[in-house]
Formats: C-alpha cells, sequence, structure tokens
C-alpha cells in the first residue's frame, strides 16, 4: 500500500484498492503518522470515515506524550496497546450506521427539491442564447411569421434587462428563488408563443420543417428541395427556379470578403461580474484584521488549517498553468499538498506561503525523478553481450519531432562506438524515407567506416512506402541480428490519439515486436493536450496487448525545448500521466542539441516569479 | 532637504552622546557582535557532521537495522516514506555518540532525503539485500554510484561501509562477492554515465570516479570503504539478538 500512492504525489483521493480490498487512509501531519483502513471492495460501509476519523483522535490523545517528548524513541520502545480502544470504536461505528439508515432517506428528499432549483437555473441560463437565434433570424430572413414572434420575444427580452441588471448585485437565496419562479411562469408562456411560430412556417412548406443554422444564413429556399418534384430526371429539373438572388445568400455580402465566426459571447460576461462583486465585499473584510493576523503568523508555532492554504494554493495552482502545466494537473498537484500539509506545524519565523512553495517544490523535484532511471548505453552494452540488438521505436502525434531527434539519438549512439540501423516504418509521410536516408547519408559522412574499423556505422532499412509498418520492423530487428548492429531505431508515423485504426496499427506493431525501450515523443510546446495524448496513447498500447503485462510507453523524449523560455510545465504534465522518465530533451535541430533533463534547474524555472 | 534635516540630528545625537555613554553604547554593540560569532561558530561545530546515515534500496533492511541498534529488539517494519532519526550511543564506557538517520529507500524519496541529510554525514552505511543482489545488482550500483559522485559527499569523504544484510539467509552472496560486483558494475557505470547527454543548463559532468586508466576498484576512492556481513533479523529468529557486531565495531571507530 505505502510503495505506490503515498510516495507518489497523487494524493488527491484517499482510497486505494488492490486486488479485493479497498483501502482508505488519512495522514496526521502533526506527528507524522498514516492510519490505514482495510475492508472489502465489495462491501459499502458507510461508517468507514467516521472510523478513522475516531481512531485517530483516539490515538493521538492517547499516546501524545509519547510522541512529543520521545521522538523516533518513543515510537521503537512504546507499546502502543489499543486493540481493546479499536474494537469499541469498531463496535460504535457499526451501530451508529444501522441507526442512521432511515435519514438517509430524508437527506435524498432534500437533495431532489434541490435538485428542482439548480435545474431552473441552468435552463435559464439556456434560455438566453435561444433568444439571441430568434433575434438573429429576424436580420436575415423576410417572413412575416417569424416577425410576429419576434415582436413578443423583443419584448420578453426587454423584461430581462432589468432582471439582468439585478444579477449584478448580490443575489441572496430567496431573490434566486424568487427569480427562478418568474422564469418558470415566462417559459409557460413563450411555449405558447412557440406554438404559434411554426404554423406560418408549416404554411408554407409541405413536409419536415427545415432546420435553421443559426451561424449561416436563414435563407431556408437554397436548402429546401422539397418543391422540385422530380423523380430522378435529371433535366426535368426546372432551371426558371434557380434565383440567383437566393443561391448567392445573404445580398449586404461584400464579395471576397471572409466572415468571422460568430459565437455567444455575453453570457460568460455576465457571469464573470456576479463573481467578481461577490468576491469584492470578502476582501474589504479582510483588510484590518489582517495586519494582525499576518504578525501572529510569523511568531509561535501554530498549524497549518485547510483556509490559510487556499488563497496560497490558488495563486501557486494560477502561477503553474501559466507556466503551461496541464489545468486537471495542477489542480491535482495543489491538492495533494494541501493534503499533505494540513495540521503541520510550522516553525517560527515561517509563513504559510514559503511552508506551501517549499512543499510544492518538493513535490514537483519527486515528480521529475523518475521510478527507475533509463540508461540506454547500460542497456545496449546488456544487449550486446547477449547478442542481439537493442530495439527502440518512437511514437508520438504528427509534427513533434520523432525523425530529427532519431537522427539526434543514432549521432549520439555511434559517438559512443555502436553501430545503428535505422528502419523506416513511417511508410505513410511522403518524403519520410528519403528524409532518413538523408540523415544517415550526413551521419556516414560524419562517421566514416574507415575511422570505426570498416564497418558502416549506420544504415537505413526501408521498404518503400504503403507497406505494413510491423512487417517493415520485424524484418529490420531480424536484419539487424544477421548483421550484427548494435541498435535499432524504429521510426514510425505520427498519429493522432482520437484515431483508432493508426493507434491499432502502432499496438499491433509494439506488441508484435516487443521492443526493448518505447519512447512517446512529445513537444514541449503541448499545453493540455499532453494529457489526452499520453493517456490515450497508453490505453491503446494496454488495450491491444495479447500478454499479461502490456508493454506500456517506456520513456519520454521532450522536444523542441529551445522554443520555450521557462515556461516548462509540459514537463511536470507528461512526467505526472506516466510516471515515466523524461529520458532525452531535444533542443534544436542540429545533431548536437540532444540533452537529458536537470529536475532541480526545470523547477527552479517553473517556481521563479 | 531630506540631508539637511538629518544633519542637525545627528550633530545633536553625538552631543548628547558624548562621554561614557558613547562608550557604553560601543561596548554593547561589540558584546553582541561577539556573541553572535560564538554562537555561529558553535553551532557550525556543533551540527558539522555528526551523523550516520543508513542508506540503501527499498527492502534492504534499513529500518530494522536502525530498531536493532537503538533498541536491539525485533520490529515489523513498513516501507519508509519518511526519515527516522535517534541518537546512538556507540559504546558503554565511552560517551560518545553519534545520531543515526534512517532515510527511506523508495526511488522517488530517495534522493530528495539524501540532498536534506548529506551535508551532516560523518559516515555513510549502505545496506545491501545479500540474497537479491544478484538481481538487483544494476539498481544498487547505480544508487551507490549517484552517492559517491555527489558533490558534497566527495568534499567531506565520509567513511563508508557497505553492510551486506541478511545473511542469515542460505542464499546470501558473501561479502567478497558483492565487492567484486559492484566494482565491475561501477566500472561500466562511469563510462556510460560520462557518455550521457549533458544536462540541459551544463552545470558541468559527472565527476570522475576513480582512476582513469585502470579498473574501478573501491581503493581509489578518496574515503574509507569497508564491507561488512551482517544479519538484522538474527539467525535465531525474531526472538533472539542480531549478529550486528562488524556493524558495531565499525561505528566505534567512526565515532
Amino acid at each position: 500500500l505505502l510503495t505506490p500512492p503515498l510516495p507518489q504525489e497523487r494524493g488527491g483521493n484517499n482510497s486505494f484498492t488492490h486486488e479485493a480490498l479497498t483501502l482508505k487512509y488519512k495522514l496526521d501531519n502533526q506527528f507524522e503518522l498514516v492510519f490505514v483502513v482495510g475492508f472489502q471492495k465489495i462491501l459499502t460501509l458507510t461508517y468507514v470515515d467516521k472510523l478513522i476519523d475516531d481512531v485517530h483522535k483516539e490515538f493521538r490523545d492517547k499516546y501524545r506524550n509519547e510522541f512529543q517528548q520521545k521522538g523516533a524513541l518513543g515510537l521503537l520502545n512504546g507499546t502502543f496497546d489499543f486493540k481493546d480502544d479499536f474494537m469499541r470504536l469498531l463496535r460504535d461505528a457499526e451501530e451508529s450506521s444501522r441507526v442512521r439508515a432511515p435519514t438517509v432517506m430524508k437527506t435524498f428528499e432534500q437533495s431532489l427539491k434541490s435538485q428542482k432549483t439548480v435545474k431552473c437555473m441552468i435552463e435559464t441560463r439556456g434560455e438566453k442564447p435561444k433568444e439571441k437565434v430568434k433575434n438573429k433570424k429576424n436580420k436575415g430572413s423576410k417572413k412575416e411569421g417569424t416577425e410576429a414572434a419576434a415582436a413578443p420575444s423583443k419584448a420578453s427580452g426587454g423584461d430581462k434587462q432589468p432582471s439582468a441588471a439585478g444579477d449584478k448585485e448580490e443575489l441572496t437565496k430567496d431573490e434566486i428563488l424568487q427569480k427562478n419562479r418568474e422564469e418558470f411562469f415566462r417559459r409557460h408562456m413563450k411555449a405558447g408563443e412557440k406554438s404559434r411560430s411554426p404554423k406560418p412556417d408549416a404554411q408554407k412548406e409541405k413536409g419536415k420543417k427545415p432546420r435553421v443554422w443559426d451561424l449561416g444564413n436563414s435563407n431556408a429556399k437554397v436548402l429546401d428541395y422539397s418543391n422540385s418534384a422530380t423523380n430522378g430526371s435529371a433535366e426535368a429539373c426546372p432551371m426558371e427556379e434557380f434565383d440567383p438572388d437566393m443561391a448567392l445568400g445573404d445580398k449586404n455580402r461584400e464579395p471576397g470578403r471572409l466572415y468571422d465566426l460568430e459565437y455567444e459571447s455575453e453570457d460568460e460576461a455576465e457571469e464573470e461580474k456576479v463573481v467578481q462583486n461577490t468576491s469584492k465585499p470578502s476582501a474589504k473584510k479582510g483588510g484590518l484584521g489582517g495586519m494582525f493576523g499576518m504578525l501572529k503568523g510569523l511568531v509561535g508555532a501554530k498549524s497549518l488549517t485547510r483556509e490559510d492554504m487556499d488563497p496560497v494554493l490558488e495563486k501557486m495552482k494560477d502561477h503553474l498553468i501559466a507556466k503551461n502545466v496541464a489545468a486537471e494537473i495542477a489542480v491535482q498537484l495543489c491538492e495533494s499538498v494541501a493534503k499533505k500539509l494540513e495540521g503541520k506545524v510550522m516553525g517560527t519565523f515561517t509563513t504559510v506561503t514559503s511552508t506551501v512553495k517549499q512543499a510544492l517544490q518538493e513535490a514537483l523535484v519527486q515528480i521529475l525523478q523518475p521510478q527507475r532511471r533509463v540508461d540506454v548505453l547500460r542497456d545496449v552494452m546488456d544487449a550486446q553481450r547477449h547478442r542481439r540488438p537493442y530495439v527502440v521505436t518512437f511514437c508520438g502525434v504528427n509534427g513533434v519531432g520523432k525523425s530529427t531527434n532519431l537522427a539526434k539519438i543514432s549521432f549520439w549512439l555511434i559517438e559512443n562506438g555502436f553501430s545503428v540501423l535505422i528502419a523506416a516504418c513511417d511508410t505513410f509521410r511522403a518524403g519520410a524515407v528519403e528524409q532518413l536516408r538523408t540523415h544517415t547519408r550526413r551521419l556516414n559522412a560524419l562517421h566514416p567506416p574507415e575511422s570505426h574499423g570498416g564497418r558502416t556505422m549506420v544504415q537505413l532499412y526501408e521498404k518503400g512506402y504503403g507497406k505494413d509498418a510491423a512487417g517493415i520492423a520485424m524484418e529490420a530487428i531480424s536484419y539487424a541480428r544477421n548483421q550484427g548492429f548494435d541498435v535499432v531505431l524504429v521510426d514510425t508515423a505520427g498519429r493522432m490519439q482520437d484515431n483508432a485504426p493508426l493507434m491499432t496499427a502502432l499496438a499491433k506493431l509494439i506488441a508484435v515486436n516487443a521492443p526493448d525501450l518505447v519512447l512517446f515523443v512529445g513537444e514541449a510546446l503541448v499545453g493540455n493536450e499532453a494529457v489526452d495524448q499520453l493517456v490515450k496513447f497508453n490505453k491503446a498500447l494496454a488495450d491491444h496487448s495479447m500478454a499479461q503485462t502490456p508493454r506500456l510507453i517506456d520513456g519520454i523524449v521532450l522536444t523542441k525545448f529551445d522554443t520555450i523560455d521557462d515556461k516548462v510545465g509540459a514537463a511536470i504534465s507528461m512526467t505526472y500521466i506516466t510516471s515515466k522518465p523524461i529520458v532525452f530533451v531535444g533542443t534544436g535541430q542540429t545533431y548536437c542539441d540532444l540533452r537529458s533533463l536537470n529536475a532541480k534547474a526545470v523547477v527552479a524555472a517553473l517556481m521563479k516569479a | 532637504a531630506m540631508a539637511g534635516g538629518l544633519e542637525p540630528d545627528l550633530a545633536a545625537l553625538r552631543r548628547e552622546m558624548s562621554g561614557p555613554a558613547a562608550l557604553s553604547v560601543l561596548i554593547a554593540l561589540l558584546a553582541v557582535a561577539v556573541t553572535f560569532l560564538i554562537w555561529r561558530f558553535v553551532q557550525g561545530r556543533r551540527s558539522s557532521r555528526k551523523a550516520v546515515l543508513l542508506l540503501g534500496l527499498c527492502d534492504a533492511g534499513k529500518t530494522l537495522l536502525f530498531a536493532r541498534l537503538l533498541s536491539g529488539r525485533y520490529r515489523d517494519t513498513q516501507t519508509s516514506i519518511t526519515d527516522s532519526s535517534a541518537t546512538y550511543r556507540v559504546s558503554r564506557d565511552k560517551s560518545t555518540s553519534v545520531t543515526l538517520i534512517d532515510l527511506p529507500g523508495h526511488e522517488s524519496l530517495r534522493l530528495q532525503f539524501l540532498e536534506r541529510f548529506k551535508a551532516a554525514a560523518r559516515a555513510i552505511v549502505f545496506v545491501v539485500d545479500s540474497v537479491a543482489f544478484q538481481q538487483e545488482v544494476k539498481d544498487v550500483a547505480e544508487f551507490l554510484y549517484q552517492v559517491l559522485v555527489d558533490g558534497t559527499i566527495l568534499k567531506n569523504a565520509p567513511a563508508l561501509l557497505i553492510a551486506c544484510n541478511k545473511q542469515d539467509v542460505t542464499m546470501a552472496k558473501s561479502a567478497k562477492l558483492i565487492q567484486q560486483q559492484l566494482e565491475k558494475e561501477l566500472n561500466t557505470l562511469r563510462v556510460t554515465r560520462s557518455a550521457a547527454p549533458t544536462s540541459l543548463d551544463s552545470s558541468g559532468g559527472p565527476a570522475q570516479l576513480g582512476k582513469k586508466g585502470k579498473d574501478f576498484d573501491f581503493s581509489q576512492l578518496p574515503m574509507k570503504v569497508e564491507f561488512v556481513e551482517c544479519s538484522a533479523r538474527g539467525s535465531k529468529g525474531e526472538e533472539g539478538d542480531a549478529d550486528l557486531e562488524g556493524l558495531e565495531k565499525w561505528l566505534v571507530k567512526v565515532a
């Protein structure tokens, strides 16, 4: 239990499932204790949380002296005869859960009622765009029926304005309910109006009512083919029906100009204003008390509470997101830091900010330092001893720099005296094989066979375009084994993570050929997309593998690192998702631009203001 | 205007402070400065390097060794996620004591805790699981290499003891065999590590370990290295004592 979840900074969720058991844990940061409760997964025990809290409190109170005075020796030598207390607490918890069963029903009912008001609020927001669609219809169309509907909707729009102005003040709960009831009634009235407006439409067109797209023109006649009642005879299509005005669409359009996509942005502006106004009064109240609080916080030992940490954590989260860390990962990181620091006693002269920053920095360094360091040269030497080639596969989405970094890595390997076979398994992209051939030629020019005892250090294995990539890879590996190459670098085509057939093909290539190292190439410019890419790649590899333990991504190559100055968050996102190390960092397009990751420097750049 | 305002104030101050008052102020300042210096000096001496670190891979037996040395009793241990430290009286007659610090061996935690405690290290005990050594030899060597090339440790050169633990199991490898295997592995590692691509901010490559031309040998290191066999569990099972004689003797020497 302790090995997987606690050391990795994933402390957002406090339960952990392992085989048939579910384990819930609670941290006591003041005395550095962990309380774990294990129970069978199939049972759903409602009293577990309460039990763990009670146990925590009792244990702490009972043995508080031993912790405070003797430290580690106290832990070693003290006998903790807690069994009787624990059984008692367990019995109490079980009984209380049984008594509470009927009350559970009531809370559900209450939640139903609150659900209703929430629904009302959601539907009122949905009302506004519908209304605006109607207004847009008025602009383009020449129908009178919709004009009639527009008038009452405009009137209700006018009614909405004062209520919208009311939004800008702080709303109490009663006012919200009142507003909801009004909306509710108004919606009923509008439904009556809506039933009127389709009738004039129905008179004009027989059959289906045509769909009106709110972003385009609403000239239905252009899209309406129900008038020409031809039965497959093309020449009977009447020419005089072609109305040049209608075909061109909006008459007001300037010829040759590209219009922008219009979208609703006014809802969001209103929401923001409401949020801002609620936060302003609370800021004013904090002003006076903050002065003494700051002095109090500096001296003396006080324990950290959630409220103290929340503003600092918010700021840190925004800072991380500004540095290009994926949003969900920033949230999870801050959550785990909060869990780790809750209840901890701060020393003198340390502020909340500094403690939180320190903890966050440690967490980031821990994430970047991998579980197992990937030493490619060491593993290649091992494979050399066993007389088989070391196979590395590069995968990633389009345009991240797979082929470029493959060339850089082969240069590095040649410098260290290993012979390389490049397998061109990108059979789709035009020019992929030629690109690799050029790299091979250049590398051979830099390291001619004469200076390496007469053997060619780099060779390209290709079979042209359009063939099956997995087959080419297999042939390349057996060719390398026959010819005695030390390393095989397999270049695959770039593919989007959503493209299921291509992901299947990649998974098949990896499952069939069983490479020694699967490297995911990702660019440092990617933001929240990194999470999606890595999750889907790993999932595809796991789903299509036949083995018990599927081959997943073993390492990450972070490319285009020279294009970001200090927005290095992508490194954090990628290592957090996969828990695999960043093996290489690409910092340019020449052969020497290959580096390894320095965790401390990256974290320093990330935490820099 | 500011300077003009200050000058009459300074002149007034000087006039007030003439005579014995000035002298007493000067003496007070001097006393404060001297106390400060003495305090810094004493603190520096006190905290400098009185710690013995227990390092090693996960499941090597560090926490049990720690418990045995301090209390003599067997204890069920879990994977450590944080450090534990306590003072250990080295021998009965002398009053010297060292601070034993047990650090977690988990990969994501070990370097972090090493950073924190390496400056205070007077000696390092590197605990090796002798039974699983053959499978783990690469990981053991890698961690040992990381400890040995660390700048602070190279500078301070604390005494190093490689404790081959779990000797109570029959399949345990001997200390001699472990030494040979580690030397071979470290020999390869120093070549591959120095050939790795340079770090991002190019803070210089890793330090060279041992002599360049010859094969790596533990005697080439700037610090004293010893190998000792021990068993934290003890050959008589959980009730009996642990076989820690070699370790305890070395601790007496080091303290």
